[in-house]
């Protein structure tokens, strides 16, 4: 139901969205995450970004994230692409997109599996910048977001 | 200077003579490998494969190869081979097969050409089986390893270079493949490590991952101070796992620092 892909090369948000939606008169809405390269993070001038991940694992971590989903809210499909190697500012660098019925289960989805992604699946960037290369930490943020979920926010919210 | 066995005076190619050279029992052993994605591995090994059973495939494709030699490289002589054969590992490190191919005669010339030919074979024949489902996969290492009788004698690549040779993982003994990732693996300048169970076994570690932890730490101790950062994540099988879970031979157990995709 989901289609997962871990690649390099750039994607097309628009025809993934008419390649979710092709042939379908059941969905009445696409929520999409698109997330683009910064050119200021941990530091100001990021000139670049290498995105390594765990080849094998990365796959499967993506796709429980997705079942999770489909379990909690009434879902039609969906897509999740996320680029490794060398980005730059500007470059899109991950796309979530959730089809559902009504609005409200896509988006919801779609902030679920991004909240996830973010601390469950095993990506990660190295800045390189004007002053240097480092490895960026993961924030307490993503942690928080992530953990709000079990808190069974999603039931109350899925109409 | 050794000069080329092919080429003759006037530098044309020619069929070297050895109807004067004695008949001796020659041996040669070549490699290859099939680096592949992850899941093409998995899909292999789980014998899930639309066109059936990749490596016996593979192993026979191989074995014809090498009987086929002379009619593929020029200036090769036919020969009468005593004993070919391939055999296909998988090695989940790589990720792919390898392979290594022997071939045996009592003759007057050896049959590295004929080991080669086999190998290439057989990683051909792999990516003919899979291409279907994985087109980036990569054949490598093809290459003689060990050469046996003959005017030259034995040799060795080993012996001959500063090139190790990976040889085949043992699959057969308790062992756990340790990987580490990013941050981790700049910092210790190596991506993964073999930990025998028995060891940690006989030294009284629990075989759960904060065993394996403590006997890394003790064992490599270059591995202490990464291995004890705060935050520091764990999987078993591409599964994330936590302290108490338990390790068994032949699980890839990958550290990594926390993730920081999207």
């Amino acid at each position: 139901m989901f289609h997962i892909s871990v690649q390099q090369h750039p994607f097309d948000a628009g025809k993934e969205i008419n390649l979710l939606t092709a042939q379908r008169t059941d969905v009445g809405a696409v929520a999409s995450f698109l997330g683009l390269v910064r050119d200021f993070n941990e530091r100001p001038d990021v000139l670049a970004l290498t995105l390594e991940h765990y080849p094998g694992m990365t796959e499967k971590a993506l796709q429980s994230i997705a079942q999770e989903a489909t379990q909690r809210w009434p879902l039609l499909g969906g897509r999740i692409i996320h680029r490794v190697g060398r980005l730059e500012p500007g470059d899109p660098i991950v796309l979530v997109l959730v089809s559902s019925a009504h609005r409200q289960a896509a988006f919801d989805a779609c902030n679920f599996i991004m909240d996830f992604l973010k601390t469950q699946a095993p990506f990660w960037k190295k800045e390189h910048t004007r002053s240097g290369d480092y490895w960026v930490s993961a924030r307490n943020s993503d942690e928080k977001a992530a953990s709000r979920w079990q808190l069974g926010r999603s039931e109350a919210t899925h109409d | 200077m050794t000069k080329f066995t092919h080429i003759d005076q006037n530098g044309q190619a020619h069929m070297v003579d050895v109807s004067e050279k004695p008949i001796t029992a020659r041996t040669a052993r070549a490699s290859a490998s099939v680096t592949m994605k992850p899941e093409t591995l998995s899909m292999i090994l789980a014998g899930g494969h639309a066109k059936g059973d990749v490596l016996a495939t593979a192993r026979i494709a191989g074995i014809q190869a090498a009987k086929r030699t002379p009619d593929l490289i020029p200036l090769c002589h036919p020969l009468m081979l005593s004993k070919v054969s391939v055999e296909l590992q998988p090695d989940h490190q790589l990720p792919g097969i390898r392979i290594e191919a022997t071939c045996k005669l009592a003759g007057q010339t050896g049959v590295e050409m004929e080991a080669l030919t086999a190998a290439s074979v057989a990683a051909l024949t792999l990516y003919d089986m899979c291409k279907a489902v994985d087109k980036t996969m990569l054949i490598g290492d093809i290459r003689v390893l060990e050469k046996q009788g003959g005017k030259s004698g034995d040799w060795t690549l080993s012996a001959d270079s500063e090139i190790e040779h990976k040889p085949f993982v043992s699959r057969s003994g308790a062992q756990v493949y340790v990987r580490f990732f990013a941050e981790l693996r700049e910092e210790l300048k190596q991506d993964e490590l073999v930990v025998s169970l028995d060891e940690l076994q006989e030294h009284n570690y629990s075989l759960t991952i904060a065993g394996l932890k403590d006997w890394l730490i003790k064992h490599h101790t270059e591995l202490s101070s990464v291995l004890n950062r705060a935050g520091l994540m764990v999987a078993i099988n591409h599964q994330v796992a936590d302290a108490g879970s338990p390790v068994s031979g032949g699980d890839e157990v990958a550290f990594f620092p926390p993730v920081t995709g999207g």
